[in-house]
């Protein structure tokens, strides 16, 4: 299968859920998916065997400061669900809230994804529900509470990390 | 004079410092060629004495949750026996200081105290390591302890006596018996690496599962000891094995090529093989190991019915 | 047996610090007498909060900072970033860059290989083998100093080519090099073939089947030795790939022995390839012009360091400096199969079994960690004295 036709068939396996579908490199298809859909669009990769998950990535993408005048907009964070099928990547864009940033886990379809999640509780501060387990796995155990090191605002303890 | 002899024989030579400084060139010896073999330089001719200075030097550290007498009390034991096992043994071509009917059971078992004691040592502590390195050192006694001692038997029956000074001077005087007995040589200096769990018998002390097994816990004069005894045992584990299969020792110079011929060969077997699981040590003494020291025994025993 | 008379599991710890491990890890591993039960891993020891960081510093200075976040495989992870740059630039790099980037990948995978080699035979118990096959892994390290200058971090990559050529002197060097390096393979593919001990450590311990592998996400050469033919180098090729494809190199087995036969066969193909590449390279530049502003964008970039794919999320806001960097390292993909697989094994077959994907912790802990001051003391150099001077009386 090359990479187009590879493409096409995440194209067409993706179309129930996918809002909206961008090609930014003749290899790369961005499909965006409602968190409610999340499961069903990994479930339907993974039914027709479509490639494995690279990666999840997280990217906390945090409201511009608002205008004069203007309530501040809300902050987002992004999952990205990298999956890989020969050299075509289909990734699954799914963008929550600061408020609510609640996501269901895909350990059940793939197992192998606990890894990653646990990496998106602890560093973006991503609540997903029903991952097997929530331990720290990069962190010391006594990192606090509600203290996400990638998030934007996150800049440190102050003292000599500020340099 | 009656009684500084026994003295003489226990502290200075054959036993005693005489022991325990050959006992360290025997580990340099062993530890150069080794090196040598894997292509690296290896250490300094005074490095075991160094290392033995070194541990009596440092603070001994008696961990929680042990019987503090018996934490002490074993590396002692388990020398002692090493040394008292050479005083039955020609060591460096002298005539055994002692010596009596049965001397040849009696030394072997005093051998075994030095690896009950380790057993004892690790399964004394509470560290994890320890116990499990206690249970695979007594589990790998109990698999070569068998066929070692049916393979030193073979040179007793021909000689027809229990006592090793008889079976060393058997020896000497009839052709070299690793010649008629290849089983039983092969057996007894495999054995002799299992006892002194040198690779590919160190599964008890595999650094890369349980750091040193046993001995985790012990530092500094413990440790020294418990070492010096390995050496001590080298040393008399090759007397015994030379004088027994390659022709007896009469005279230090005898003694000297025998045994350090001996250290040759199990040098290369050290470093020729990876180290097997205690699984596979078991099944390797059971299956293979007592077979074959049984049938040389059973071919002896025939041998000698017929005459 | 003593644990059979406590009623709690007997648990034999791992790390952070064990002679087994070169790199800090924690793992726990349930035994019943000689017997594993149950394995968990926890990981974070030496983090060092490279993505973080990344945030604040500009697109070249983070070449220099990704470099070091192996020190094994180092210079994989400058190429793979590099070339994630130059795309969100929309710049191309001269062939000849291209192949030099190639060869030095190709070089690095010969020594990690080598490496592993040695490790894996070490964590047998097999002393000889280990010491041998650094002993020849010197060769390889000769090799990529008199290129780069340096033994470890070979720093090959500019954001827009490469620092160094390779001259005629130094591509006959490579081949003599590469000559000796290739009988001594053949040699160790014997003994690891032959050697009725190592086999007895290696034949039938860890097996892991295709389909395990390929769901619990295996990549590299872990995946490769059970028969998933998964090699980014083949799937989608980069830099001279394209020109001189590899042979990719796959084994069924999927058991410890496998694995030792698939980077032994891929390092016999390595040779291959980096005596192609030498004898077919391009004449011309080594760099390009890279704008110090990237343009905003995002990419994705995949590469194949020695122990498998590695992934690279290069996200632009259209500053010098980028808005988000992810690296997924290959050893976090493979640590799944650890204790899936350790399960039922014996003890004795852990740390072989660890090392069998070729572990690099610092590679997984790259991600955060900063100073938590509340918690740590400051003492000045006389408090720590005194403090010292206090503990030991």
């Amino acid at each position: 299968m090359d990479t187009t036709t590879a493409l096409e068939t995440a194209q067409s396996l993706l179309q129930p859920w996918a809002q909206t579908v961008t090609q930014p490199e003749p290899h790369r298809s961005d499909f965006v998916v409602a968190p409610a859909d999340l499961l069903a669009a990994v479930q339907a990769l993974m039914d027709a065997r479509w490639g494995y998950l690279g990666a999840i990535t997280g990217v906390d993408l945090p409201a511009p400061a608002p205008a004069e005048g203007q309530p501040p907009a809300e902050s987002h964070l992004a999952a990205l669900y990298q999956f890989f099928n020969g050299a075509a990547v289909a990734t699954l864009r799914v963008t929550v809230t600061h408020a609510q940033p609640v996501l269901p886990s895909i350990c059940d379809i793939i197992p192998s994804a606990t890894i990653y999640e646990r990496e998106l509780i602890e560093m973006f501060g991503f609540d997903i529900e029903n991952t097997p387990v929530t331990d720290h796995l990069l962190l010391p155990d006594d990192w606090p509470q509600n203290v996400y090191p990638l998030r934007k605002s996150f800049t440190g303890f102050g003292g000599a990390e500020s340099a | 004079m009656n009684n500084i002899f026994p003295l003489i024989a226990l502290l200075i030579f054959p036993g005693g410092l005489f022991l325990m400084a050959s006992g360290l060139v025997y580990e340099w010896v062993d530890r150069k060629l080794i090196a040598r073999y894997q292509n690296r330089v290896g250490p300094r001719w005074f490095q075991p004495l160094a290392d033995v200075v070194k541990l009596l030097a440092k603070e001994e550290i008696i961990p929680t949750g042990v019987s503090r007498g018996l934490f002490v009390a074993l590396p002692v034991i388990g020398m002692a026996g090493a040394l008292t096992a050479a005083l039955y043994v020609p060591i460096a071509g002298f005539a055994p200081s002692f010596s009596f009917a049965g001397d040849l059971v009696v030394t072997l078992y005093l051998l075994s105290m030095m690896t009950l004691c380790l057993g004892l040592a690790g399964a004394n502590t509470t560290d994890r390591f320890s116990l499990i390195g206690a249970t695979r050192t007594l589990t790998q006694l109990f698999s070569y302890e068998a066929p070692f001692l049916l393979a030193l038997l073979g040179p007793a029956i021909v000689a027809g006596t229990w006592n090793i000074a008889e079976i060393n001077n058997f020896a000497g005087q009839n052709i070299w018996l690793v010649v008629t007995q290849l089983m039983g040589f092969l057996v007894a200096l495999v054995g002799l690496l299992g006892k002194l769990e040198m690779p590919p018998f160190d599964a008890p002390e595999a650094e890369t599962e349980i750091v040193s097994g046993a001995l985790t816990e012990y530092s500094g004069r413990g440790l020294a000891l418990f070492r010096l005894g390995k050496d001590v045992e080298l040393v008399v584990g090759l007397t015994l094995v030379a004088s027994f299969y390659l022709g007896g020792i009469a005279n230090p110079l005898e003694f000297l090529l025998k045994t350090l011929g001996l250290l040759i060969v199990m040098a290369g077997m050290q470093s020729l093989f990876a180290r097997l699981r205690i699984d596979q040590t078991v099944g390797l003494w059971w299956r293979i190991g007592a077979l074959l020291a049984l049938v040389q025994l059973l071919v002896l025993i025939v041998v000698r019915v017929l005459r | 047996m003593t644990n059979q008379s406590q009623p709690q599991k007997f648990i034999v710890p791992i790390g952070p610090q064990h002679p087994a491990l070169k790199e800090p890890g924690h793992f726990e591993f349930g035994v019943d007498g000689e017997i594993v039960t149950s394995a968990t891993i926890r990981l974070g020891f030496v983090h060092r909060g490279i993505e973080k960081a990344t945030e604040d510093r500009t697109w070249v200075q983070n070449l220099y900072l990704l470099e070091r976040i192996c020190g094994i495989c180092s210079n994989i992870h400058g190429t793979v970033y590099a070339i994630g740059v130059e795309k969100l630039a929309g710049v191309e790099i001269p062939p000849r860059a291209k192949y030099i980037r190639t060869i030095v990948a190709e070089l690095e995978r010969v020594h990690s290989h080598l490496l592993w080699l040695g490790v894996a035979a070490h964590e047998g118990g097999f002393d000889t083998l280990f010491m041998y096959s650094w002993r020849d892994r010197e060769t390889v390290m000769d090799l990529l100093e008199g290129l780069s200058g340096n033994r470890v971090n070979y720093s090959t990559n500019l954001i827009g080519g490469v620092k160094f050529d390779i001259n005629e002197k130094q591509a006959d060097e490579i081949r003599r090099g590469l000559d000796f390096l290739e009988e001594r393979t053949h040699y160790y593919m014997k003994v690891v073939t032959t050697d009725e001990t190592f086999l007895g450590r290696t034949r039938d311990i860890g097996t892991m089947t295709r389909e395990q592998a390929e769901l619990l996400g295996a990549v590299g050469p872990t995946a490769r030795a059970s028969g998933v033919p998964r090699d980014v180098r083949s799937e989608s090729p980069y830099l001279a790939y394209n020109e001189h494809p590899i042979q990719l190199q796959v084994h069924d087995g999927g058991d410890l022995l496998a694995r030792f036969i698939v980077r032994l066969n891929e390092l016999f193909d390595t040779y291959r390839l980096i005596r192609e590449l030498l004898d077919h390279m391009p004449a011309g530049d080594l760099t390009v012009r890279v704008p110090r502003r990237i343009p905003e964008g995002e990419v994705l970039i995949r590469g194949e360091a020695p122990r498998g794919e590695l992934v690279y999320y290069l996200k632009s806001s259209g500053s010098d400096k980028p808005d988000r960097i992810k690296v997924r390292t290959p050893s976090l993909c493979n640590w799944g199969t650890i204790s899936h697989v350790a399960v039922g094994h014996k003890l004795a077959d852990m740390p072989m079994l660890l090392v069998g994907i070729d572990p690099c912790f610092s590679c997984n802990d790259r991600l955060v960690t900063v100073n938590n001051t509340q918690n740590s003391q400051d003492l000045t150099w006389d408090a720590l004295r005194r403090y010292g001077i206090e503990y030991y009386k």
